[in-house]
């Protein structure tokens, strides 16, 4: 029992120190890709698929 | 009927279907000869019907195609666009049976003699019946709808799956079905907007999972190399709700043949679960949903590009990682622990941000083509409809500070809050949806009349109008009477004097109901007109693309 709890408090610390690091580096990550120039033609391309019939 | 050539074999997915559904038709019989209570025996039969039907809908299907449908029809993708048509007009039927519903209950508490004393009809029964009506039948079988028609072309590829896209919709629709007469019969679990009981809950799981299957294989199988932004909306939405809903239903019933069944969370922490479920089902289901809808139909109606699809993708995943703390602001001044009470207060503030990213990307889509405003209600519905999702989540953060939340929590303010999102938003949004997706579906020119559409529109504004003004007075009356104290420090007003101070504004509510509903007959004797009588598009792409089906 006591081994499990030390296991539990062991991930959940480590959880917990890590989860804002890790969410504010991915969400930067995904700000960068959506605004990084080279992808604004395939952001403008996207921005039309709902007009492209066939 | 003997055919020239031989018939084919039955495939995997018939041949399992079938089984599947003779061993839940066996299962359902076994349930309904043990049954302890009325509505689960009631519930079982209704299983073992639908059941025995689904068997035979199988046989019937595979005796009468000789072939499948291909995938594709002169190069182009043949769509599949049954199942969509069906939970088209099953998102009609149940709009409007969920807002005749709401009248019901909005009459009932101005006049409390239409309760009939009856137990069928009492509030307390009725009340989830509307709730649920509303937001799964009709909001839900829109999702369903213009999810699987959104996912298929702008993937440009026919639906994953056979049988599959019809097993999600017309289970759905059992599972609707099943929590509807569940609640009317007293069978309740009392959890907001997770009232149905464990084997419809657990049906439900069944259903969903294949949903997400459907929506996923389509996508794998698409032949764009991008994921339209849509997608990824109707993809949040699937798997939130899936997470939600497995969490807050943790239950295990007193019987296996019984309808009861207990909570696995005790205490706070069950009321923390709930309303993680509650306000995420908000954000998953009635936001990140019906923004997939606003980003396809509003450029396709506007016949303009995404106004900046870079802020579609930032705001997005802003939503994504905000929305889920957010659900403790429903527990304010409660025993959730107070640092609990502030996060979630603190990261309604910060929605904010992608809630209004959204709106602003809608409204700006318009750019250049403003002045189609005023020759397409279609779109103004929609236009308007970003409005209010703006207003409305300008008004919810607002609402979750906590000094606000100690006037206006437990008064009317919440409902016209709700229904400011509800009437406003959502049910907007899909109004513009269906009008747009009616005649591309039955292959029809255009709508029967547009006047018709500008009626609906102006009824059904102007009913919202009454509904959220009179709900904003009433509830900051009802939350200022209720914290007014004498000079001797006694409270100045009894609860029934409250009650009483509400009478008028529960009529221009019940009146600005009437409106509501009375519009969306307009629209459904639209549609209805649109699909009998409507002038067949010539020489349209859809035409060809369009099997018997």
């Amino acid at each position: 029992m006591k081994a499990i709890v030390t296991v539990q408090s062991f991930v959940s610390d480590l959880v917990v120190s890590v989860w804002t690091p890790l969410f504010v580096i991915l969400f930067v990550a995904i700000v960068a890709y959506a605004l990084w120039p080279r992808n604004k033609k395939k952001f403008d391309a996207a921005a039309r698929m709902p007009l492209r019939e066939d | 009927m003997a055919y020239a050539h031989a018939q084919r074999s039955l495939t995997i997915g018939e041949g399992g279907l079938a089984a599947f559904f003779v061993v839940t038709a066996f299962l359902t019989l076994v349930a309904a000869a043990k049954a302890e209570d009325a509505a689960f025996a009631f519930h079982a039969y209704l299983g073992a019907a639908a059941s025995v039907a689904a068997v035979f809908a199988v046989f019937n299907r595979y005796f009468r195609t000789p072939e499948l449908p291909p995938q594709e029809i002169d190069g182009r993708p043949n769509y599949q666009l049954g199942p969509v048509k069906f939970a088209t007009a099953a998102a009609v039927l149940w709009g409007i049976a969920g807002f005749t519903v709401g009248l019901i209950i909005a009459l009932q508490l101005a006049y409390p003699a239409l309760n009939f004393d009856l137990p069928w009809t009492n509030f307390g029964r009725l009340r989830p019946l509307h709730t649920s009506a509303v937001i799964f039948a009709f909001g839900g079988n829109v999702l369903i709808a213009t999810s699987l028609y959104v996912v298929q072309r702008t993937s440009r590829t026919r639906i994953a799956g056979d049988l599959a896209p019809w097993f999600v919709v017309l289970g759905y629709n059992f599972f609707i079905l099943i929590a509807g007469t569940g609640y009317l019969l007293g069978v309740t679990q009392s959890k907001e907007y997770a009232e149905p009981e464990w084997y419809a809950d657990l049906w439900l799981t069944i259903v969903w999972v294949v949903y997400l299957l459907v929506f996923m294989g389509t996508l794998m199988k698409r032949k764009e190399p991008h994921i339209f932004v849509a997608n990824w909306f109707y993809l949040a939405f699937i798997i939130t709700i899936a997470v939600l809903h497995l969490g807050n239903n943790a239950t295990l019933p007193v019987s296996a043949f019984g309808s009861k069944s207990y909570i696995a969370w005790g205490g706070v922490q069950d009321a923390m679960f709930q309303w993680w479920y509650g306000h995420n089902a908000v954000g998953f289901f009635l936001t990140a949903g019906f923004l997939g809808i606003m980003y396809y139909f509003i450029p396709k109606r506007a016949e303009r590009p995404i106004y900046s699809y870079r802020l579609s993708i930032i705001h997005f995943w802003a939503l994504i990682f905000l929305y889920i703390w957010a659900g403790p602001h429903h527990l304010h001044y409660t025993a959730l622990p107070d640092w609990a009470q502030t996060l979630g207060m603190t990261f309604s503030i910060m929605l904010w941000m992608p809630s209004w990213g959204g709106m602003i990307n809608g409204l700006m889509t318009l750019s250049g083509a403003w002045d189609k405003l005023r020759t397409d209600p279609v779109l103004r519905m929609m236009v308007v409809s970003v409005a209010f999702y703006g207003m409305s989540t300008f008004e919810g953060p607002l609402m979750s500070v906590k000094a606000v939340n100690s006037l206006s929590h437990y008064t009317d303010w919440t409902i016209g809050h709700v229904h400011s999102g509800a009437l406003g938003w959502v049910a907007f949004v899909s109004f513009g949806a269906v009008y747009s997706l009616v005649p591309w579906l039955w292959n029809r020119k255009q709508l029967y009349s547009l006047k018709l559409v500008n009626w609906h529109f102006w009824i059904a504004t102007i009913g919202i109008v009454l509904y959220i003004s009179a709900m904003w007075v009433s509830g900051i009356l009802q939350g200022l009477m209720w914290r007014a104290y004498t000079s001797l420090g006694f409270l100045e007003y009894s609860f029934i004097e409250t009650v009483e101070a509400m009478h008028p504004f529960y009529l221009i509510r019940a009146a600005g109901g009437a409106l509501f509903v009375a519009g969306a007959l307009i629209m459904a004797w639209n549609l209805w007109m649109t699909v009998r009588s409507g002038e067949a598009e010539s020489a349209a792409p859809r035409a060809a693309l369009q099997p018997a089906e």
